[in-house]
């Protein structure tokens, strides 16, 4: 190629990588980062600190789902599932270890990953191989039943009421470092930090995933399966990696969560409820972006933390209409409108549909030569 | 025909609290817990139909509305129903109450046969009867009329038959309704023999008919038949040794089928 | 042993059949293509030339006979397995992924052949160069200027001229072209034929081409293969083909097809 002029493709990429550190993308993701790391300090409220670490953790896991659903384009209702596997595997764990110590939240983690590592590959080369329907429904079910299990095995998980559990050393709540610059310096801030370490880890390695030849892989499959099998890629290969990727990682996001609460119980990790709000969120944010997690996650985090207050209203508003306050009470029915709404007239999200606009400027540079 | 359809279960609960709030009504009359055996079957026969109605106004409602937007593309079906289940659920707690409600049974209906010294509650009879009445009935559509030709040929292919002069839109619109309907009445019945209901139990009996249709084969009614029998035998067969792992035990079966005959008992393969 | 390799056809079927229901659509065909040839298979609308294909790329399962590719049986092969011993296709139908770029389209190929499909931890930006060489290969079928516009956006004939870049970029020792210039306007052919002739003046590639235009296909091809209701009838060079009694009824009476 030396002393021949450079190809089209070759000076586009020039271009973006002089462009890479300027990128008005890369510059959000850099304040967001600087402001997640900077919030504890400079606005010391727990309300907003428990948000934030909840927006995290969603972000992930709804980024994780988007590579199931999003990229691979097969839907999997086993996510929240996974999501509980982690988040049971670090409150037993600490639960009935006494004393509970560091090396038990490494081993939780390994354990997380292990199990839903199995579990994800067991279920989708069962029913991968058929149809993604099928995936779908086995999914569901095996879903359903470790809700149930979850209930039912009360010798280990103590069913209904759940296991609480006290994390180690500095990341136990009661755990106090003086303060620093103003700032208390406790467990819950440690815990904190840590979600705030992996999760930014677990983003990056998603990302990356989706912009690895694998990533790249999986589009094509959406787009056209049999064209990529005449390429050569063994499409269900491919589609058991993704699927067991992304519930590793949501596993590991379930992990964290537990963390976060000190606290599991089956319907709050491994419930339809929490299926339904990830579901909710990778639409809002927007299918095959993976970035959409992060949008979708805040949007719906947000406005849980505002509904109690809109209970309130109501109740003001109509003090003596029952139905109405049922109806307040049921908020989990507005998200479903919401959520179904968002399917049928806006399939793309939020990140979606700002992808298109960028495509178009980017057509409208290279397009006609 | 071709669509995942979710929102079954909440077609089931929704069935089930038509039938409890008929019955309710009637024993306002006197009909129920003190009736007499006619105004008993009188009042069971109008619950049912309460249910059968009001799956297929559901039914019709979600076809027109959402379902007939997204006919071809599944993964749209799969999302959208599963949310259409949880808003008709949430529906119903509003309506009614998020807690269990026990439903009244005719006085006729409680109690027991004793064959032989075989203990035989009354309704199970009932309800063997009516399932059985529901197969055939499917089976004797599908299979014999024109009607049932039509839709197998509509989802194999809409324009053709399309093109032939039937408004499969229509059709599909009818069977979507009498599959929501079936689906009611089943959850009335259930209703009845448990009396009990919670608006939850659509979800719980979805996961009972996706096991059974998934290990039946999909497209596939005696498959379903075939699947609902192994299911119901090996849950209970299985409840009354450890209760606990009874679904448990169920997933196993799936599992093991789906390796055998990954397209279920019945199931074509493509 | 040595011996023999030089004397097996690159690609050999053996009373290949495959049935539909009743009807059969690839009825005992012996086909046999020799190395560094480009072999014309004709054949009346239906006669099941497609149907071979798709045997032979592995996409159906044969109902008997077998397949084998440099002596060795492929018939219970997967496509992606057949593909990676070296045999590419390209469909009658146009086949590309719409929604990726044009240079996407061909860069996948190009990894497919590379092997490094299953590496997802390799950022996608270390494989520059094999969006360099997709730009090579649309620079050969001349669809370099439409390199970055989504596939689903280009014209019918743009849409087989990727294709066949695609096929290219996998390098297969077996190219299967089924009817490359379906569809396209009188004017792109020529510049199609003679890629395809270029192709085969390389000595490196063996070409299995469908094709209805009969006239052009007699100055390219070594050899010609006609089918006729899943039936191999005959066999044989252009000129004997053309000769053929039998294949003039069979091809004249099934109506030449023209585009
Ligand atoms: N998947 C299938 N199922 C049923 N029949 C099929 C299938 N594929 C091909 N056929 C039948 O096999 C026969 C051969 O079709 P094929 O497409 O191979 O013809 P062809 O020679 O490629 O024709 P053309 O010149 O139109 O491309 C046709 O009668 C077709 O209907
Ligand atoms: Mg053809």
């Amino acid at each position: 190629m030396t002393g021949q002029a450079p190809t089209p493709v070759q000076m586009e990429r020039q271009r973006q990588r002089a462009r890479r550190y300027t990128r008005p993308g890369f510059l959000i993701q850099l304040a967001l980062l600087a402001c997640l790391v900077a919030g504890p300090m400079l606005m010391p409220s727990f309300r907003v600190m428990d948000l934030v670490a909840k927006i995290m953790i969603f972000a992930v896991a709804v980024a994780s789902f988007d590579i199931i659903l999003g990229y691979t384009g097969i839907i999997s209702f086993a996510h929240g599932m996974f999501f509980g596997l982690g988040a049971y595997s670090v409150a037993l764990i600490c639960h009935y270890s006494q004393p509970v110590q560091y090396h038990h939240l490494l081993l939780a983690g390994l354990l997380a990953a292990l199990i839903s590592a199995v579990v994800a590959v067991v279920i989708s080369a069962l029913s991968l191989r058929v149809k993604a329907i099928f995936f779908a429904m086995v999914t569901l079910a095996v879903a359903e039943f470790c809700h149930i299990l979850g209930y039912q095995w009360s010798s280990l998980t103590k069913g209904e009421d759940g296991v609480s559990f006290k994390l180690p050393g500095v990341f136990n709540a009661d755990w106090s470092g003086g303060s620093l610059w103003g700032t208390q310096i406790n467990g819950r801030l440690l815990v904190y930090y840590l979600i705030l370490v992996v999760a930014v880890l677990l983003f990056v390695g998603l990302v990356r995933f989706v912009r690895s030849p694998v990533g790249r892989v999986l589009k094509a499959i959406r787009d056209n399966e049999q064209r990529a099998t005449a390429l050569g890629y063994r499409v269900f290969r491919y589609r058991v990696l993704s699927t067991v990727f992304g519930s590793l990682v949501s596993s590991l996001c379930g992990a964290l969560f537990a963390m976060w609460l000190s606290y599991v119980n089956p319907d709050t990790v491994l419930g339809t409820p929490l299926m339904l709000n990830i579901l909710l969120m990778v639409i809002i944010g927007g299918l095959g972006t993976v970035y959409g997690g992060i949008l979708g996650a805040a949007f719906i985090k947000i406005a849980e933390t505002w509904l109690p207050d809109l209970q309130k209203l109501a109740l003001s508003l109509w003090p003596k209409v029952e139905f109405m306050q049922r109806l307040a009470e049921r908020w989990i029915l507005l998200f479903g409108i919401l959520y179904i709404l968002s399917v049928l007239f806006f399939p793309k999200g939020v990140v979606g549909t700002l992808r298109d606009r960028a495509e178009v400027r980017r057509l409208r540079r290279l397009g006609r030569p | 025909m071709d669509v995942l359809n979710l929102a079954h279960g909440a077609f089931f609960a929704w069935g089930a609290y038509a039938g409890f709030a008929v019955l309710n009504a009637l024993n306002g009359l006197g009909w129920v817990e003190t009736g007499t055996l006619g105004q008993g079957i009188l009042s069971v026969l109008l619950a049912l139909l309460a249910a059968l109605a009001i799956g297929g106004v559901l039914g019709l409602f979600l076809e027109r509305v959402i379902i007939q937007r997204v006919y071809g593309d599944h993964l749209k079906q799969i999302l959208i129903t599963m949310g259409a289940s949880m808003v008709l659920a949430e529906v119903i707690k509003v309506l009614w109450s998020p807690n269990n409600q026990t439903v009244l049974v005719p006085l006729s209906f409680t109690g027991s046969y004793d064959v032989m010294d075989v203990v035989i509650n009354k309704f199970r009879v009932v309800a063997i009867v009516v399932g059985l009445a529901v197969y055939a009935g499917v089976m004797a559509v599908m299979q014999k009329t024109k009607l049932g030709i039509i839709i197998r040929a509509g989802v194999e292919n809409r324009e053709v038959v399309q093109t032939l002069g039937y408004n499969i839109n229509r059709i599909f619109t009818g069977v979507f309704m009498a599959g929501a309907a079936l689906a009611a009445v089943g959850g009335s019945m259930w209703g009845i023999f448990r009396e009990q209901i919670t608006p939850a139990m659509g979800d719980e009996n979805l996961i009972f008919a996706l096991i059974v249709v998934i290990i039946g084969g999909m497209g596939s009614v005696t498959g379903s038949f075939l699947g609902a029998c192994m299911v119901g035998l090996a849950f209970n067969y299985v409840a009354y040794l450890v209760p606990k792992l009874a679904l448990g035990a169920n997933i196993l079966i799936m599992v093991i089928i789906l390796l055998i005959k990954p397209w279920g008992l019945m199931g074509r393969e493509q | 042993m040595d011996l023999s390799v030089t004397a097996t056809p690159l690609m050999e079927t053996k009373d290949l059949c495959v049935r539909f229901g009743g009807h059969t659509a690839v009825d005992r065909v012996n086909l046999v293509v020799e190395p560094f040839t480009l072999k014309s298979i004709i054949g009346p609308n239906g006669a099941g030339k497609t149907t071979l294909f798709n045997l032979i790329s592995g996409q159906y399962r044969p109902s008997g006979g077998g397949i084998f590719f440099k002596g060795q049986d492929i018939t219970a092969l997967d496509p992606p397995g057949r593909t990676a011993l070296g045999i590419g296709r390209s469909f009658q139908l146009t086949n590309i992924f719409p929604s990726l770029t044009v240079l996407e389209n061909v860069r996948l190929a190009l990894q497919s052949r590379e092997k490094i499909g299953l590496n997802f931890w390799r950022h996608y930006g270390s494989l520059s160069h094999l969006e360099d060489q997709a730009y090579h290969f649309l620079e050969m079928v001349l669809m370099a200027p439409r390199w970055a516009v989504p596939a689903s956006t280009l014209t019918h004939g743009e849409q087989r001229k990727l294709e066949i870049a695609i096929l290219l970029a996998l390098e297969p020792e077996l190219l299967l072209l089924d009817e490359p210039t379906a569809g396209m306007s009188l004017e792109e052919v020529p510049a199609i034929l003679e890629l395809i002739r270029q192709i085969k003046a390389t000595g490196q590639r063996t070409i299995l081409l469908v094709e209805h235009k009969f006239d052009m296909i007699m100055a390219l091809s070594d050899s010609i293969a006609v089918l006729k209701e899943g039936r191999l009838i005959c066999d044989d060079t252009p000129r004997a083909v053309a000769a053929n009694p039998v294949v003039q009824e069979a091809y004249l009476g099934g109506g030449v097809k023209n585009a």
